[in-house]
This record gives C-alpha cells, structure tokens and sequence, in this order.
C-alpha cells in the first residue's frame, strides 16, 4: 500500500513540478 | 467494464490509506485545468490555412475565442445538472465520464480543425469538454470530504488546488508539443490536440484506478466528531432540492460570486494591465512572467487558504478575503502612482492566492452549512455562480477599462475606477458572508439517510 501511495504521488507530483518550475523560470523575467 | 466503475465496487477495503485518495483527484483536476491555459490555441487556430499568418479562410480570433467561453458556460451547467447524478453513481463513474467527455471534446476539436469546421470545436471542446470540465470538477469532492471529516478543507483544497496547477501544466506542454508538430504545412494543433486527448485520458485513468469511497460509518481512526460544532458546523443534512431554496444557498452563492467576479476580471488582464499602469517600464514577456507568476498564486492559494480555513472556520477565511482583498484593491491605482512595481505585484499575488482560495474553501463551507448526504450536487449548482462570474468580471475590467479610456483618462490611470468597483463588489460579497446562519431545522432532511459510502 505505502508503494502504491508513493507511486500514485509521484505520478501527480512531477508533472506539477514541471508546470511550477516551467512558470517561475517564465515569472522570473519579472524580476530581471 | 461497468460493475469496475459502480460506487459498491469502489469500496475502499480495510487498511485502505485514504492519502491515496488526493493524487486520485489531482489527476483529474491536473488534467480538466488544462482549461486556464486554451489560450495558448488561440492564435494557431486563426492560422490553420494561412500557417505563418491568417489567411482571408482562416477563423478570425472574436470566432476562437468562443470556444473557451462555451466550455466555461457548459462547465457551471453540468455541474448543476450532473450532480446528483455524481452522487449516486460514486466518483469513479464519474471520474470515467468526465474522462470520456473531455478527451472526447479533444478529439472531435481534431477532426474539426481536419475538416475546417468551428462548429465542430464549439461542440467538442466547448459543450463536450464543458460536460467533462464540469464533471470532472465536483467528482471527488464529497468523496474527499468524507474521507477526511477533520480536515475538509485541506483534502478538497488540494483537489481544487490541481485545477489551478493544471493550466500550469499545460501552457509550456501546448506550446512544446505544438512546436513538435508544426511543419511548413502544418501549425501542429491538430496533431497537439490528440496527443493531448490520449494523454489527459490516460491521466485522468489514475483518478479513476485509485479512488475509492469510505465504508459506511467509516470515520478516521482515533477521530471523535466534536460535541459541540461550531455556530454554523450543521451535524445534520440538507437534501439538494430543499437547499438551493434555503436564503444561506444564495448567500454562499452571492459570496463566490463576487469573490471570483473579482478575481477572474483581473486573471484576464492582467498583462496589459501591468503594462499600461508601467509603461515601457514593463515588456510583454515581463508581463508573460506577471501572469505566470499570479497563476502559481492562485494555485498554492488553493491549498493555503482551504487548509487554513479547517483552523480559521469558513466564515472568517472569507472575512479575510474580502476585507483584505477590499485593501488591496484599493491599493493598487497608489501602486501606479508611486510606480512600485514590487508592490503592484505583491497586491496582485495575495489576491490570486484569495481568488483560489475561495473556489478551495467554499466545498468545505458548504459541508458546514448543508451537511454531507448531498454536499457534491449542491457544489454543483453553487458552480453556476462561477459562470456568471466569468462573464461579468472580464466584461466589467475590460469595459469599464475602455469607457475611462474613451473619456479621455490616461491608459495609467484607466484602471482605478475599475479597482474601486472591485471594492465595492467585495464589500457586498463581506456582507453576505456576515449574513450567513445556520440552516433552520426545518430545512433539515428527516428521512433517514441512504447507507452510502
């Protein structure tokens, strides 16, 4: 169960954190 | 295939670890959010024929544009409609269905950009997907509520919180795999949009493996529901049909929609806004980087704000929302003036992050005031204050914009008046929300309620 729990989070969470670090790289360009 | 998707299948057996239930819903809501970020087709699709610019054949962008329109409209309707059917069916039918519609919706837009035809977008993105979007949004509510009675707002906020993040998501993913397909005769949106079909299907199929319901009577271990709740916590249930004729519906109605009529009006503008209000001081890429940085807002604020609202109580998170929004926005024409960039933008931040946190919150407050038994059609048709939200914010920001503009305002300063409006949009919002009681007893349900997960 505690596998599949990682695994289901992981499935979530890497396309996320793509997504966030794709637009603060973007956002960043405020600050430049 | 069908007894796989019933509610009685969807039983979580003992020793079932109920964290597994918000990765179910993100991919769904990762998934549908992709929606905040249609704009990026925008601009190909009025360029189908002529490729490297519009041909005199080509969709025009007033044309384009409806599509997104039409699916927001058919989202707010679904949810209104479906939502007993989400009910009863369990959110792993409902999860497929929503999956079915919206990579359906992905897959007819195709075969319309194939066939030149708009009317085929409006029907597949726009009323197919719409269904899935709206669906897709209130499938795992009440079933995360009932999983985590003592902290409904934290499970649903990071639910709601994907919708957020998905436009995140998908922007830079259109844009790559638009750049992926694009040949000297191709701008690569059709072949993007039936990648992107197939792949939210498979996505959002992790939602629909990995979601389970309660047992009936399941309650977390070690977790006593108080005895005495809160003024406006109800222990008791309010049947759909009775609470949308109960004076608190409409409050909380009148409450997101002037919590989102606010923030959606901004989320719109918000590039030319900055660039107006900063002149050459700010490029269109730095203002890409202002949107992009207002949408992580409204996403983490989803998560924020819910979570904080299981401490706060509802009622008071929203007093923080509209009596902190209403100082923020009354801020923001002295940003301009003084010029601070920096403070234009933290105002704008803070109030995203409220724009999210309020849709995040309002499925808990619902469960407050309404109870569990029919929590997830009543956010349904709650949903329908968004819609009118999405018409009337931008219509407000852009009009009101243009008339300043037309009577001889500096572009500056065109903005201000708009900024008192939302004022006074949230001072109304704060009034409903300090109106808000408890249900009276006689709305309450009598009959007993029906044994379901």
């Amino acid at each position: 169960m505690t596998a599949r729990l990682f695994v289901l989070w992981v499935a979530v969470g890497i396309p996320l954190l793509w997504g966030v670090e794709k637009t603060l790289e973007n956002a960043l360009k405020l600050f430049q | 295939m069908s007894s796989f998707l019933d509610r009685a299948h969807t039983i979580a057996p003992p020793g079932y670890n109920r964290f597994m239930v918000p990765p179910a819903a993100l991919a769904v809501h990762l998934s549908i959010g992709q929606a905040y970020a249609f704009s990026t087709f925008n601009l190909p699709l009025t360029k189908l024929i002529g490729i490297t610019k519009s041909a005199p054949d080509d969709w025009t962008l007033n044309q384009v544009i409806w599509i997104f329109s039409i699916a927001i409209a058919f989202l707010g309707a679904s949810a209104a409609v479906f939502g007993r059917w989400v009910e009863t069916a369990g959110p792993r039918k409902a999860m497929f269905t929503a999956a079915l519609c919206f990579s359906g919706g992905f897959l007819i837009s195709a075969v319309g950009i194939h066939l030149h035809q708009l009317w085929l977008l409006y029907l597949g993105y726009g009323a197919l997907g719409g269904c899935g979007l709206g669906i897709g949004y209130i499938s795992p509510v009440s079933t995360l509520i009932k999983w985590f009675p003592d902290r409904p707002g934290m499970a649903t906020g990071m639910a709601i919180m994907g919708f957020g993040g998905g436009a995140l998501i998908a922007a830079p993913l259109s844009v790559y795999l638009m750049s992926f397909f694009a040949t000297a005769t191709s701008v690569g949106v059709l072949e993007t949009f039936i990648t992107m079909g197939v792949l939210y299907f498979i996505f959002m199929m992790i939602g629909v493996y990995a979601v389970r319901v309660p047992a009936p009577g399941w309650k977390p271990e070690g977790w006593v529901a108080p005895v005495e709740p809160k003024k406006l916590v109800t222990t008791a249930n309010v049947h759909v049909d009775v609470a949308w004729t109960t004076p608190q519906f409409w409050l909380l109605w009148a409450v997101l929609c002037m919590n989102v009529t606010a923030g959606i009006g901004v989320l719109g503008q918000a590039s030319p806004m900055i660039q107006e209000m900063f002149g050459s001081r700010v490029t269109a890429a730095t203002a890409g980087g202002f949107v992009g940085l207002l949408s992580i807002f409204n996403m983490a604020g989803r998560f924020f704000w819910a979570s904080t609202s299981d401490y706060l109580g509802r009622r008071n998170t929203y007093m923080v929302f509209f009596l902190l929004g209403i100082a923020l926005y009354a801020l923001v024409p002295t940003t301009g003036q003084i010029g601070s960039i920096t403070l234009f933008v933290a105002a704008f931040a803070i109030i995203l992050s409220m724009y999210g946190g309020g849709f995040a919150t309002i499925p808990a407050y619902l469960r407050d005031v309404f109870g569990t038994m029919h929590v997830g059609a009543i956010h349904g048709r709650l949903l329908t204050a968004w819609s009118v939200a999405g018409v009337l914010g931008p219509i407000l920001v852009t009009y009101i914009r243009q008339y300043q503009i037309d009577s001889g305002v500096p572009k500056a300063q065109a903005y201000s008046v708009t900024m008192y409006i939302m004022c006074a949009l949230l001072l109304v919002g704060f009034l409903c929300n300090l109106a808000m009681r408890a249900v009276s007893e006689r709305y309450h349900h009598r009959e007993p309620v029906p044994v379901r997960a």
